[in-house]
């Protein structure tokens, strides 16, 4: 019973039914009425990465498809959103939802592209999809206002305060992962992972692979629209670099720092690598010099990343598929 | 059922089948025999177009021609395969596994559930939870049976049901085998034991280097010492 591993077998075991949520849900409210506004503007990017980072992790730990473009559709998100109001005149309310159907939109129209290739084919058809958006959304002045965005459409958060908007970006991040988990463990969840653990096996029992993996990308493609509207919403603007390499690196590199193969792996990644983003730089000036040795440990010592750390302590909400 | 007929096959350029000739009759087991290497698992693979071109000649099944069917097709029509090297989704658990098979709708078919497929092999139902990664050669071939199975085949493919499994493993494989022949399951069992092929084969294929070269009764096989001396024999 005194034993550390069973001990927190027994911890984590309760962290994922409600007894802990719940409370854990509560902290992180308290945390956002009592911090700063600043505090609380932190943890709403958190929480919009971390849904970005899980909507790549569908892609990479259950279909086995690594993108390099998946900011593109965050970048859609925040533009269908955007352009929703300023050339649509919806509501900013109404617009919400343009969003992430121009993501999953988008994701339907590349994904049918991307998926005829398989492995690093893939990933570079998906890089030239997101390139050819980013290209669009940099240059098409007329209609996206090119390198200079589109700002002040609106006021930012809604009107919001900070700390108004973080409590409802969690709420929506919350029940998006948890839409996000249950389809893991539907029947389509199964589908994927099987397509992506073994394509000719998959198919040899009558799944069209081909199919299944455009349905992932689409479903990927919508919550990264989700999070784009969301970050949106939250600047009250729309940048090119939204649907950028940069952001498409962040998220690949916090889906390996969280753990690869683990639902929880985005969300580890994210908070982790906001953390390290803002704080290091306050006593290094080389932050990414930091990150990269970071990276490097991780993928030499511990593959399964953060998530793979704690299912090796026993913590089963960290417990993937290998 | 099914009929092949002057059957041309190739990986890439390399062509490994040269004029396959089989037929398979409702309910009937057809084993393919020959040493390692002359085509028998090409032929199977060539049914279900897993990773092999179909250059020439036809397949048909129930009169219709799978040579350009996409795989997911092939299996939707009734044709249910078995790998040689059972490719079991190894972080999935056998329950798992067994639920991606898509249900069918067809109504001519015999349909398989979980429960069905768990009493002929009742291992499978112990383990049902445990991944299927660290299943015995044995129990995972079970499973790769089985997951066939709920794809609701009308026609079995089986490639070396019971290569590198224990005696006694191998022995309730074919028990099950028997099994499904008595449930009105056709097959093809690609075959080197000769004792299995006395147990459950109506007829027997001979191929030799992509080459159909002898069809018959298994009582004719049995007959012609020839026939095992010139084909299955080590040279």
């Amino acid at each position: 019973m005194t034993d550390p591993k069973t001990l927190w077998a027994a911890v984590s075991r309760a962290a994922l039914n409600w007894k802990l949520l719940v409370p854990l849900a509560v902290a992180l409210e308290l945390f956002n009425r009592l911090s700063p506004a600043s505090s609380s503007t932190l943890l709403t990017e958190v929480a919009i990465l971390a849904l970005f980072a899980t909507s790549l992790n569908l892609l990479m730990s259950f279909g086995h498809m690594v993108s390099f473009g998946h900011a593109a559709y965050f970048g859609l998100g925040a533009y269908g959103f955007t352009l929703a109001v300023t050339r649509g005149g919806l509501a900013p309310e109404m617009a919400l939802l343009v969003g992430p159907l121009a993501a999953a939109l988008g994701g339907l129209v590349f994904g049918a592209l991307c998926v005829r290739l398989t492995e690093i084919y893939f990933a570079m058809l998906t890089l030239a999809c997101a390139q050819i958006t980013y290209t669009v959304l940099f240059q098409w002045y007329d209609v996206t206002g090119g390198d200079t965005g589109i700002t002040g459409f609106m006021i930012p958060r809604l009107g919001l305060s900070e700390t108004g908007y973080a409590s409802l970006v969690l709420g929506l991040v919350a029940l998006a992962l948890l839409a996000l988990w249950m389809i893991v463990k539907s029947p389509l969840g199964l589908m994927i992972r099987a397509v992506g653990q073994d394509r000719a096996r998959a198919e040899a029992l009558g799944l069209a692979a081909r199919r299944v993996q455009l349905v992932a990308f689409v479903i990927a493609a919508f919550f990264a629209g989700i999070a784009g509207t969301l970050y949106a919403v939250l600047h009250g603007s729309a940048f090119p670099d939204y649907a950028g390499l940069g952001l498409t690196l962040d998220g690949l590199i916090m889906v390996v720092l969280g753990g690869l193969n683990s639902f929880a792996g985005g969300i580890w990644g994210a908070v982790i690598y906001e953390m390290l983003s803002n704080f290091v730089p306050k006593f290094i000036h080389q932050w990414e010099l930091v990150l990269g040795l970071l990276l490097l440990g991780i993928c030499l010592a511990m593959p399964h990343g953060f998530a793979g750390l704690l299912a090796r302590l026993g913590w089963r909400g960290g417990k993937g598929e290998k | 059922m099914l009929r092949i007929s002057g059957l041309q096959a190739a990986y890439g350029k390399a062509e490994v089948l040269h004029g396959i000739d089989l037929e398979v009759a409702p309910g009937e087991v057809v084993c393919l025999i020959g040493r390692n290497g002359v085509g028998k698992s090409s032929t199977m693979k060539s049914i279900v177009r897993d990773q092999i071109a179909v250059t020439g000649g036809d397949i048909l099944f129930e009169g219709r021609s799978l040579a350009r069917m996409r795989p997911h097709d092939v299996i939707r029509r009734g044709v249910g395969y078995v790998p040689e090297d059972r490719r079991v989704f190894a972080s999935l658990s056998v329950l798992e596994n067994l639920r991606v098979p898509r249900p069918v709708r067809a109504q001519d078919r015999r349909r398989w559930t979980v429960e069905e497929v768990f009493q002929l092999f009742p291992q499978l139902h112990d383990y049902r939870n445990r991944k299927a990664g660290v299943m015995s050669g044995g129990e995972q071939q079970m499973l790769s049976v089985a997951r066939a199975l709920l794809t609701c085949p009308k026609l079995l493919l089986l490639d070396e049901p019971h290569e590198g499994l224990a005696p006694k493993i191998a022995e309730e494989v074919v028990d099950a085998i028997v099994e499904l022949k008595r449930e009105g399951v056709s097959m093809v069992v690609s075959e080197q034991a000769l004792n299995t092929i006395r147990r459950c084969a109506d007829r027997v294929y001979v191929i030799d280097r992509g080459v159909t070269v002898w069809s018959g009764t298994v009582e004719g096989f049995y007959a012609d010492p020839e026939i095992t001396r010139k084909y299955l024999m080590v040279q």
